[in-house]
């Protein structure tokens, strides 16, 4: 029985469960090696978790973007996390992080995920976390450069 | 008195003419087809790309037809331009489907 609880709580991972701005958001999903990410082990960075997809096209786009970001800005204290929207394969999600060299955490989402940051189907998504947990903005679509430079860049070391 | 009176008359014959160029410029509207635009959740990417050229006046994005209709100024971009901002979304032009106006 105990198994079983166990198991359907297994399951329902990744567990979120997201403040309002009033208090730090917090999340934790596993990432594409059964590991857990957990948002609150990024505090002091300023965290851009990035919803994506393989099947879709401006995310994968994206991408490139966001891998020279992380090592441009990472000394800053830039972190980005990219959590992956459904349907979506374990495989394929290894294969593309493999072959594009992503050089940051990839987890493993759900529709409620990405439901708990904002209601918008919109992918890609970027939820802009600031270096005391708090939700600085929610950016849809591919994050532009003049965006990077106007909303994160002032926030960065 | 009288040279006065001409520089007057040519500033404002000079002012006249910049005001009617600036009037005569046309937007122009282009009907572009974008192929894989079939995810309605991945469409904002390229509204917002397009949107952010500088040049660009409306963009209307038909899924169904799979289409970007963009009006522009094109003295300041061109429909190449708007071509190469929808690719850079991972997305392609395709076609151009030129409209006069």
């Amino acid at each position: 029985m105990n198994k079983k609880l166990i198991g359907a709580l297994l399951f329902l991972l990744p567990v979120v469960t997201l403040g309002q701005n009033s208090r730090p958001a917090q999340l934790t999903v596993k990432d594409i090696q059964g590991r857990h990410i957990r948002l609150s082990d990024y505090r002091g960075k300023v965290v851009l978790v990035n919803f994506w997809a393989t099947w879709c096209p401006p995310c994968r786009a994206e991408i490139p973007d966001l891998i020279r970001l992380q090592r441009d800005y990472g000394r800053r204290g830039l972190q980005v996390i990219g959590v992956t929207y459904p349907p979506q394969k374990l495989e394929e999600v290894r294969g593309f992080v493999r072959r594009a060299k992503v050089n940051y955490p990839i987890g493993l989402g759900t529709k409620e995920t990405k439901s708990l940051f904002s209601p918008s189907e919109t992918l890609p998504m970027t939820v802009v976390i600031g270096t005391d947990g708090r939700i600085r903005d929610i950016i849809e679509g591919i994050l532009l450069a003049e965006e990077f430079e106007q909303k994160i860049k002032p926030m960065l070391k | 008195m009288k040279s006065k009176s001409i520089v007057l008359v040519t500033a404002v014959i000079l002012m006249i003419a910049f005001t009617s160029i600036g009037a005569l410029a046309i937007t122009k509207k282009s009907t572009i087809r974008v192929e894989g635009m079939k995810c309605s959740k991945c469409t904002a990417s390229v509204e917002k790309a397009l949107k952010a050229t500088p040049g660009v006046e409306r963009v209307e994005l038909n899924l169904e037809r799979k289409e970007a209709v963009v009006e522009y100024d094109d003295a300041k971009v061109t429909e190449s331009k708007l071509r190469e901002v929808i690719n850079a979304t991972g997305f392609k032009a395709v076609e151009e489907k030129p409209d006069s106006q």
